[in-house]
């Protein structure tokens, strides 16, 4: 217990000087502003800044980086409650209640929620930090490939949750995102799948350009189709904060979010990911209410988003304790520690205790400040809120286009969410919803390596994928989030042949 | 309507010349405006890491900004071949690696660029060394034993590394030829991965560069049995070299080269090359590449012309030994 | 009598059929494996089955179920906005941000029937202007900004 007391007096003590905090607060506040605009995300910004960060010293550096990684999701919650657009993977959730919440003049409202219960969890995530960082390492290694294919089976018996309507639809949707993530070079043999002989096509899909594409295209698209209901929120503004009627509701899908985001951020490999996806579901499925998700259900915003940001934060915990990146923004950290001079690894904590604790007190701060940010900048959003559809939806044209160049500065990037966009109006008028496919194809990835790679060590052997207990608990799972889902579906259709 | 004409015929113009249109060649007071550096892997791997290291200094020199580009894509080529096609005024220019300037002829049959006539080379900046390693309770004492271990278990021992056309995978894909192992091969998507399921005991060994190794190897959570230089590296110095461990053949580097498209002006090469040598030789620059564990050029080393037939001796090197060791997996 | 009860249905069933065969055929010189070393094939293959399926499942749906008309596809704002980004595409690099930038804006508002000219011309020149101070000035991000006049 000194020790840990010991501990953040440290790192407090480091991350509360004068030029910590500016670095900090700057960080935080170009991360959320990358974060907003759509396609631009935090990979991009960290790697033009890693330059800026040349003169100052190794902690103050990686706080500021770090700062913009988490100041990006809060941002990408924004763009996804106000002009439904997930500025991340981790934000698409977000979209299906959040978004409707803004429809129903409660834009504040899921903001407020969002950036509130983002700070609880970031604080609870914090001290887990502190506590239990290192044993909670050696939790993560037991996941082998085996393990994290049935965590990924479990993340798609979410998505079939996640559907508003159809579940056969919502089936076959995941099954587009999935062969949508197999498109690219094959990892083992070097051949092309679905290319098409395009070079920009060569290393897969950018989830950017897909998102962009079925959301924020297709969303434009939707919009000028039924010009009555395109303007958000254009007469109800209505209340800026929650109520406390409203923090009653979001207090226990708080909690819920955090542990849930907090125990799956700490997977290396982005289990990040399926912490606000776990926690939509796990709401949707013990409320009282169901029928009200999809529609701006409050939890359905508190839940995710909390889920969101200690997954956030707890993805620190394999680089600071191992030195392994658990996505693209921290092997981007790594890089930037490398620059620095610090070669991260097991040894970080132990020799330079400073930058370790410094680090995570500086996230705790990260996590005031960005609260002290967003919150004032509600008021503004809402009313960005009534400039008049005519204006918005050419600046999110030209917004989209810039930030999908600036991911990886392929022209073809933009030709190809042109394309997605066109899709995503197709699958509107099919009926087919692009989140669970948004889903299917972050999960693809993943899946499909870990299955490979699991039936590789095991030879071909299926029973890999029960004989451990890890898998099999979670397929049981997964099994069993199914078989709830469909039950209602069932029950309803045979009440209407009843009822014929 | 007419509106509707006039802007839809405007449209046509920009159509026409955006793709029509080429950007002029100036080659006088190289440089007048900032250069970009395509890095074809990813922002916060080694050749990144050494790239932004190397560039900053050279941008002093220089007096103009270097802006690091990452394209990254099909093992590093998507970016090479871009920088290839680029406008040969010096203002693009790319760090190759021994992938995209060694192996790729021989692991791309469809590559659009020749690593030996495509390119002005400008100058070697570093090479990071490549580790033989294993899980931590790997039952072998050195490299001697390591290596008759895998004889026997043949397919049954898992090699680890980071998919086709990756670091790991070309240099493993050697070491396997050399020794006469045809190993079970587990492709990650990455090199974070591989460090995963090895420190978690999943998989066996995986052939990679230093830099991404040093500190594990350092905190004990992976063993290294040899390192394919001639030299001790000064971050591991209980590491022996592979010729100390008997397997003198195997000497391979992740060397990483600044390279300009065909027919940049022989001046323009001339003073990046200079830039160059002369971030190689600042001491900061120096520290930060060599506590990384990488290796520099010396002298001769690090001349254009010298780059050039490297790179031929290197295309010639890789092209038997990827055909012996096969791109697909051993099954 | 045989009547398709839910066109929509019909549609969307028909499409998940086509996307399977398409990806059949692309995928035709893959090799698929064995259970024990899957191939590259192998999973679009079987996703593709899986999606083909579904669509069978919905178009027979569709003649058992009552379901939603088939709804009407607008041709304005598909040609526009897409069109905008396929120039802004195209235009990025040789032309840069001055150029791309107005040409996407006015283009795509030109999707709107209430657009006007002069407000969308003036819109464009504001926000071209903006982004450069945003995306260029303020975060360095290297987007060609006006390479036939600037040379950058």
């Amino acid at each position: 217990m000194d020790a840990f007391i010991g501990n953040l007096e440290l790192g407090f003590g480091t991350a509360l000087s004068l030029e910590n905090v500016a670095l900090c607060f700057a960080g935080c506040l170009i991360g959320t502003l990358v974060g907003i605009l759509p396609g631009v995300g935090p990979i991009a910004t960290i790697a033009i800044l890693l330059p800026l960060t040349f003169q100052l010293d190794p902690t103050g550096a990686l706080i500021m980086l770090a700062g913009i990684y988490y100041g990006a999701q809060y941002g990408g919650s924004t763009t996804a409650i106000l002009v439904n657009i997930p500025g991340e993977a981790t934000s698409v959730v977000t979209t299906l209640d959040g978004h409707q919440m803004a429809r129903n003049g409660r834009a504040g409202i899921a903001l407020g929620i969002a950036a509130i219960g983002s700070f609880f969890a970031g604080t609870v995530a914090t001290l887990v930090i502190a506590a239990l960082g290192v044993p909670l390492t050696r939790l993560a290694l037991i996941f082998g490939p085996a393990e994290y294919f049935s965590l990924m089976v479990l993340g798609l018996a979410f998505a079939v949750v996640l559907a508003r309507a159809s579940i056969l639809k919502a089936a076959a949707v995941i099954f587009i995102g999935l062969l949508l993530a197999t498109v690219g070079t094959d990892l083992q043999t070097g051949d092309e799948r679905l290319t098409l002989g395009m070079i920009d096509l060569m290393d897969g899909i950018d989830f950017a350009v897909l998102a962009m594409g079925l959301f924020g295209f297709a969303e434009i698209l939707r919009n000028l189709d039924s010009p009555e209901t395109r303007d958000v929120a254009q007469a109800k503004i209505g209340r800026l904060l929650p109520s406390k009627a409203d923090f009653k509701q979001s207090a226990l899908p708080v909690l819920r979010g955090t542990l849930l985001g907090g125990a799956l951020g700490i997977l290396p490999g982005n289990g990040a990911v399926l912490g606000p996806f776990a926690s939509y579901t796990l709401e949707k499925k013990i409320s009282k209410t169901p029928w009200r998700f999809g529609k701006g259900a409050i939890e359905g915003v508190a839940g995710p988003e909390s889920a969101n940001n200690a997954g956030a934060q707890t993805a620190f915990i394999p680089l600071l304790t191992l030195g392994i990146p658990p996505n693209a923004v921290m092997a981007l950290m790594v890089g930037a520690m490398t620059i620095h001079g610090i070669i991260p690894g097991p040894q970080v904590m132990t020799k330079t205790p400073g930058l370790f604790w410094g680090m995570i007190a500086s996230m705790w701060l990260g996590n005031l400040m960005l609260l002290i940010i967003n919150l004032p900048l509600i008021g503004l959003w809402v009313r960005l809120l009534k400039v008049p559809y005519r204006l918005m939806f050419p600046a999110i044209l030209l917004f989209c286009c810039i930030g999908i160049y600036s991911v990886n500065n392929h022209p073809g990037d933009v030709l190809l969410t042109a394309f997605f966009g066109f899709a995503g109006y197709a699958f509107y008028k099919f009926g087919f919803e692009p989140a669970p496919l948004l889903l299917g194809f972050v999960l693809g990835k993943l899946m499909e390596e870990k299955l490979r790679q699991a039936l590789i060590l095991s030879r071909g052997d299926f029973g890999t994928f029960v004989t451990s207990p890890v898998s099999a608990g979670l397929l049981l799972m997964a099994v069993l989030v199914i078989v709830v889902a469909i039950i209602p579906a069932v029950r309803k259709g045979r009440e209407e042949v009843f009822n014929e | 309507m007419k509106q509707i004409l006039a802007v839809l015929a405007i449209a046509a113009a920009i159509l026409t010349v955006a793709t029509g249109a080429t950007t002029a060649a100036r080659a006088q007071d190289y440089p007048t405006r900032p250069i970009t550096m395509i890095v074809p892997f990813a922002a916060g791997g080694p050749t990144d890491v050494i790239a932004r290291i190397v560039s900053e200094n050279m941008s002093k020199t220089l007096g103009q900004q270097i802006v690091v580009e990452n394209v990254t894509g099909a093992g590093g080529t998507t970016g090479i071949t871009r920088g290839a096609q680029a406008a040969p005024d010096g203002y693009t220019i790319m760090m190759g690696h021994m992938g995209t300037h060694g192996a790729a002829p021989a692991l791309y049959p469809k590559l659009r660029y020749d690593p030996t006539k495509d390119f002005e080379p400008v100058g070697m900046a570093a090479g990071t060394p490549i580790l033989i390693v294993a899980r931590k309770d790997y039952p072998a004492k050195d490299l001697q034993e390591f290596i008759a271990s895998l004889k026997t278990q043949q397919d049954k021992a898992n090699e680890a590394n980071a998919g086709v056309g990756s670091v790991s995978f070309t240099t493993c894909t050697m070491f396997n030829v050399m020794i006469g192992v045809k190993p079970t091969r587990v492709p990650y998507t990455g090199t974070g991965p591989v460090i995963n399921d090895m420190i978690g005991g999943k998989v066996d060994y995986a052939c990679d560069q230093i830099v991404n190794l040093v500190t594990q190897i350092q905190g004990g959570n992976i063993r290294a049995y040899a390192i394919a230089t001639p030299e001790r590296s000064p971050a591991l110095p209980d590491v022996p070299t592979t010729k100390e461990a008997g397997l003198p053949d195997y000497q391979v580097s992740a060397w990483n080269a600044v390279f300009a498209p065909k027919d940049t002006p022989k001046p323009v090469v001339e003073k990046l090359n200079a830039a160059l040598v002369k971030a190689l030789d600042d001491p900061d620059t120096r520290k930060r590449l060599l506590d990384l564990g990488a290796v520099l050029p010396d002298g001769e080393e690090r001349t254009p012309a010298w780059l050039g037939n490297y790179v031929a001796e290197e295309v010639a090197r890789w092209a038997p030994v990827l055909k012996a060791g096969g791109a697909v997996q051993a099954d | 009598m045989i009547r398709i009860r839910a066109p929509k249905e019909t549609t969307a069933g028909l499409f998940l059929i086509a996307l399977a065969s398409f990806v059949f055929w692309q995928t035709d010189d893959l090799a698929v494996g064995t259970m024990r070393a899957l191939g590259p094939g192998m999973m679009p293959r079987a996703l593709a089955t899986a999606c083909g399926l579904c669509g069978l499942a919905l178009v027979i749906q569709s003649f058992l179920k009552d379901g939603a008309s088939l709804e009407r596809w607008s041709i304005r704002g598909p040609l526009f906005i897409l069109g905008a980004a396929i120039l802004f595409g195209l235009a990025i690099r040789p032309l840069g941000l001055f150029v791309a930038g107005p040409a996407a804006v006015i283009i795509g508002s030109l999707a709107a029937r209430d657009s006007r000219f002069i407000e969308s011309i003036l819109f464009a020149a504001v926000m071209t202007t903006f982004c450069w101070l945003l995306f260029k000035v303020l975060l360095s991000l290297p987007i060609p900004v006006a390479p036939w006049l600037l040379g950058y």
